[in-house]
């Protein structure tokens, strides 16, 4: 038993929980290999007077709650106008997934090039006459609302929550769904007493990684986003890189405070999960 | 159906599959533009400098591509194997501590990589695993041990142990049980396992950086580079470059795995929804 | 073996050979290192014979792709004539450079993977304070008959005396490019005039943001400006001296906030989205370190046709960049080479041709032969560019990069977050 584990518990505990320890020891001021500092809170009481800092943390959290949620909302409604396709489904099902193995740092660079102030869709405009000059069109990147930084993780997500979903909608829902719908149930009764909580699993656990992989996420925002007020992750590689090495305490300070609130909100999810729903990972019903 | 749904179910689709589809349009219009400003439309001339760029040796994109080959596939097989055996424990196996062990595996899938890599560089240093392939593929485990992990988990969990029993009461081996019974049966899913892994091998960026920073020049690193340089035109090839190798691999399984995902694929998919 | 163990041996058969794959290759590939034994620099025959085998790793900004070009053809070229393979690592910011030395030697780790770093002011700086530079070698090199050392402006790195630590590669004055249809010649004579015209005309120049290398140049051109010239602060940094220029530096830069590009809310992350907004037709003017590329960008396509030039009347910052040698360097040896190389009149004359980036050489053409001198002087000029000896009488020079840093750091609080 701890054999079969300890393969995939050795990486995860050297690197991962390692990782996380040492970054808690140098936010606290301990730096190894140059001998002994004071250790102390410093850093991140520099952390509560920075608005570099307080400005990333509502906008990381905006950014990626307004993701989430819409990623969410077009996934379900992705996945079921696809369910609903007859002739061509498999097709549409493959046209689908084409951007699941595209890396997000390409659709970066797509949106960038999309939506930018002179980019494709900036043009489209001028060529029907509703946009003069690139100014003309709306700041979509590098913009206060981080409306590409969104646009891109929707693009990216919506199929990958929508892939699950369709394939908790196995075969046996439709019997079920007929069946209701022999009960008399409508559309929207249907929807909701027989989709809705069968999906609502599959939903959950890929919202909470959309959620946390763009709060996390580095290429993304550095790219489509602005100087200021930048998300934490940008926050903190900028502090990380910054020769002046006091600065190196502060950002291991904001890594700290990323997989705390990150962590947090999965601890808080798998109690609710289990609550509501009664089930872990795996194993049989 | 109502008119209002009848329409929706007619528009939304086209509006769907548009949307996704947009975004790849720049990146061909700009992989052969020259000259391409504002407000033109369409590409004054088409150029060649961006492919052949490609095979330059001084771009190094050869070496980019090479190392990503080299790192993603390791990372596939190795994560691969590692989510066959942690699968099989929480997929078949009960025991105490079986929630610290689903916790402390699935938390990389949740905690940015960038939050603890920064903590665990300068021992990547200390001990010459910095600006090595070796140090990258190990960094590239902590992301992808927590999806092979669900993926296996799930699979294992659908496998009916009572297969693996019948095989030994007629006299199989524990080698010819696992071989000839278990691995046949969780095959599709650790194929889709692996999958997972190279994908997110093959587009890590950040933890390359960190821990290859310079030295190990992936695809990735390299498209930031020009991406961050005024050269639209190759920073256009190189993510086109840096798309299609995770795009054949794709259509391949799923051609492998029957065209499309069956029972034992999309248990493994709905394995990401069991969390 | 029992079922558990089944799938762990399985696990280590399979890593074996992965790790090793992984493992071999990749990285900076040495052939071979420098010997223990001392390296004299005055001892030209042995450097090259080190070097003979050596890979040189040099870590610099790669956002230039003409330079780019010179640097993997002609410069990769001359030195695999004397067995040595040059690496060219591209970063985005020297300071990534500066910091893998710097993370190197707090490991404690031995044999450098940075061989050289091209680099000035606040990275160089930062280098010597933590002493992590090579010294004592540039003025033994054979090329360097070509240089005068003693000048001020190359013997102080921004204020802070170079004592041997790296080598002259680079001079540049900074200039205004602009669009000519759009700008006038009385807009570009001055800072005051530039900003005249970016309040008739808003939305239509920019910066990048420091600390972006070209953004804190034109934070500081600004600065020079609103304190009337550099003078008062070559030397050390005097904050009694800095406070009351640098308040009135942030009234100007908040009040031409509404009139510069996205009405200054927010400002591009780095020069090259500069360059793409001024070839996109979105800006009309911006300033560059990269005086003599002009041309190079035009041919190249990343610059429209019909592009100018011009530096201030009251003159535009200009500085010398170097090559330095991180103290624990693997190839010191090829390092140096490449360094000599970098200095010869030949690599000059290319560069400074327009055929690569074309900088403005670092060598006292009166110490050249005839035959180079004549060749110099007939360097083409292109109309795009500021003539070289314009642009050399028209060069103020870098304050101590303890006011750039300070400078950077007051430009984020009270223009960027305000």
């Amino acid at each position: 038993m701890p054999l079969l584990l300890a393969p995939a518990l050795l990486p995860i505990v050297v690197l991962f929980l390692g990782g996380f320890a040492f970054g808690v020891a140098q936010s606290l001021g301990y730096q190894p290999y140059l001998g002994s500092r004071p250790v102390s809170l410093a850093a991140y009481r520099a952390l509560a007077g920075d608005p570099a800092v307080r400005a990333a943390v509502g906008l990381t959290f905006r950014i990626a709650l307004v993701s989430t949620l819409v990623s969410a909302v077009l996934a379900v409604v992705s996945a079921l106008l696809i369910r609903r396709t007859g002739r061509g489904r498999r097709l549409v099902t493959l046209l689908f997934q084409v951007n699941l193995p595209v890396p997000h740092l390409v659709g970066a660079v797509s949106m960038l090039l999309l939506l930018g102030q002179s980019g494709l869709l900036a043009r489209l405009g001028h060529a029907v006459g509703l946009v003069r000059a690139p100014a003309d069109f709306p700041a979509l990147t590098a913009d206060r609302f981080g409306v590409a930084i969104v646009a891109e993780y929707v693009w990216k997500e919506v199929p990958f929550i929508g892939v699950v979903v369709l394939a908790a909608l196995t075969g046996a829902v439709a019997e079920i769904e007929d069946a209701a719908r022999s009960l008399g149930a409508g559309p929207w009764q249907q929807f909701r007493h027989v989709t809705l909580p069968l999906i609502t699993p599959a939903v959950l656990s890929t919202s909470v990684i959309v959620f946390a992989f763009t709060f996390g996420s580095y290429e993304v925002p550095v790219l489509l986003g602005r100087p200021f007020p930048a998300t934490l992750p940008v926050v903190a590689y900028q502090s990380y890189v910054d020769v002046d090495l006091a600065a190196r305490p502060q950002a291991m300070a904001i890594a700290v405070v990323i997989t705390v609130l990150v962590g947090l909100l999965v601890l808080v999810y798998l109690r609710l999960s289990e609550r509501w729903l009664g089930r872990g990972l795996g194993g049989r019903r | 159906m109502s008119a209002v749904r009848r329409l929706l179910c007619l528009v939304g689709l086209p509006l769907l599959l548009v949307g996704l589809l947009t975004p790849f349009l720049p990146l061909l219009l700009w992989s052969v533009a020259g000259g391409y400003r504002f407000p033109a439309l369409l590409p004054a001339q088409t150029t060649g400098r961006g492919l052949r760029l490609l095979t330059d040796p001084q771009t190094k994109v050869l070496t980019g591509l090479e190392n990503s080959t080299v790192i993603a596939v390791s990372v596939a097989v190795v994560a691969g194997l590692i989510g066959l055996s942690a699968g099989r424990a929480l997929g078949m196996h009960r025991f105490r501590g079986r929630r610290l062990v689903q916790f402390l595996l699935l938390a990389p899938i949740i905690v940015p990589g960038l939050a603890v890599t920064l903590g665990i560089q300068v021992f990547f240093i200390r001990y010459g695993l910095a600006g090595t392939r070796l140090g990258v593929v190990l960094v590239h485990l902590v992301p992808t041990i927590p999806y092979v992990t669900l993926v296996m988990s799930s699979v294992y969990a659908n496998f009916d142990p009572a297969y693996e029993e019948q095989a030994r009461v007629l006299g199989a081996g524990p080698v010819q049980v696992q071989v000839r019974v278990t691995l046949p049966a969780v095959l599709p899913g650790l194929a889709v396992a692996a999958l997972f892994a190279f994908l997110i091998s093959w587009s890590e960026y950040i933890l390359t950086l960190l821990v290859g920073g310079g030295s190990v020049q992936t695809l990735p690193l390299l498209l930031f580079a020009y991406v961050g340089s005024a050269d639209v035109n190759a920073a256009a090839v190189l993510g086109l470059a840096l798309v299609l190798p995770p795009m054949l691999l794709l259509g391949l399984t799923a051609v492998l795995l029957s065209g499309r995902p069956g029972p034992a694929g999309e248990r493994a998919l709905a394995g990401l929804g069991r969390v | 073996m029992t079922r558990a163990r089944r799938p762990l041996a399985a696990a280590a058969l399979a890593l074996a050979p992965v790790l090793v794959l992984a493992g071999c290759g990749g990285g900076s590939s040495s052939t071979k290192t420098d010997a223990t034994a001392r390296l004299d620099p005055a001892n030209w025959a042995s450097v090259q014979k080190a070097a003979r085998g050596q890979t040189v790793n040099w870590y610099m900004y790669g956002g230039e792709e003409p330079l780019n070009s010179f640097v993997n053809g002609y410069v990769a070229g001359r030195l695999k004539k004397r067995g040595v393979t040059l690496n060219q690592v591209k970063i985005n910011d020297t300071v990534e450079a500066v910091n893998k030395v710097l993370g190197e030697k707090q490991a404690g780790k031995k044999n450098g993977s940075v061989d050289m770093i091209w680099i000035n002011g606040e990275n160089f700086a930062t280098g010597v304070q933590a002493k992590l530079w090579y010294c004592g070698y540039p003025a033994k090199l054979p090329n360097s008959k070509y240089i005068d050392y003693s000048d001020p402006a190359l013997a102080n790195d921004f204020g802070l005396p170079v004592r041997g630590c790296e080598t002259p590669w680079q001079r540049t004055t900074s200039v205004l490019v602009y669009n000519p249809a759009k700008l006038g010649a009385g807009d570009v004579t001055s800072v005051a005039s530039l900003f005249a015209w970016a309040k008739r005309h808003p939305g239509r120049f920019t910066y990048p943001a420091p600390p972006d290398f070209t953004g804190s140049m034109a934070v500081r051109t600004f600065f020079y400006d609103a304190a009337g010239g550099p003078q008062q602060f070559l030397g050390g940094f005097d904050r009694r001296r800095y406070t009351a220029p640098a308040a009135k530096l942030w009234d100007r830069l908040n009040a031409l906030e509404p009139s510069l590009w996205r009405r200054g809310t927010t400002y591009p992350a780095g020069q090259p989205d500069v360059t793409k907004l001024f070839n996109n037709g979105e800006i009309d003017a911006y300033l560059t370190y990269d005086s003599t590329a002009v041309q190079s960008g035009i041919d190249q396509g990343t610059l429209p046709k019909g592009t100018r030039s011009a530096v201030f009347t009251a003159g535009n910052i200009g500085n010398y960049s170097y090559t330095a040698i991180p103290a624990d360097a693997a190839h010191k040896a090829a390092a140096m080479l490449l360094a000599n190389e970098l200095i010869s009149p030949a690599a000059q004359l290319v560069n400074a041709g327009g055929q690569g980036a074309g900088f403005t050489p670092v060598l006292v053409t009166s110490r050249l032969d005839a035959a180079d001198q004549a060749r110099f002087r007939s360097l083409p000029q292109p109309p795009s560019q500021v003539p070289l000896d314009v642009l050399a009488m028209h060069t103020l020079p870098e304050v101590s990069s303890a006011y750039v840093t300070a400078l950077e750091k007051d430009w984020k609080a009270n223009v960027l977050q305000k």
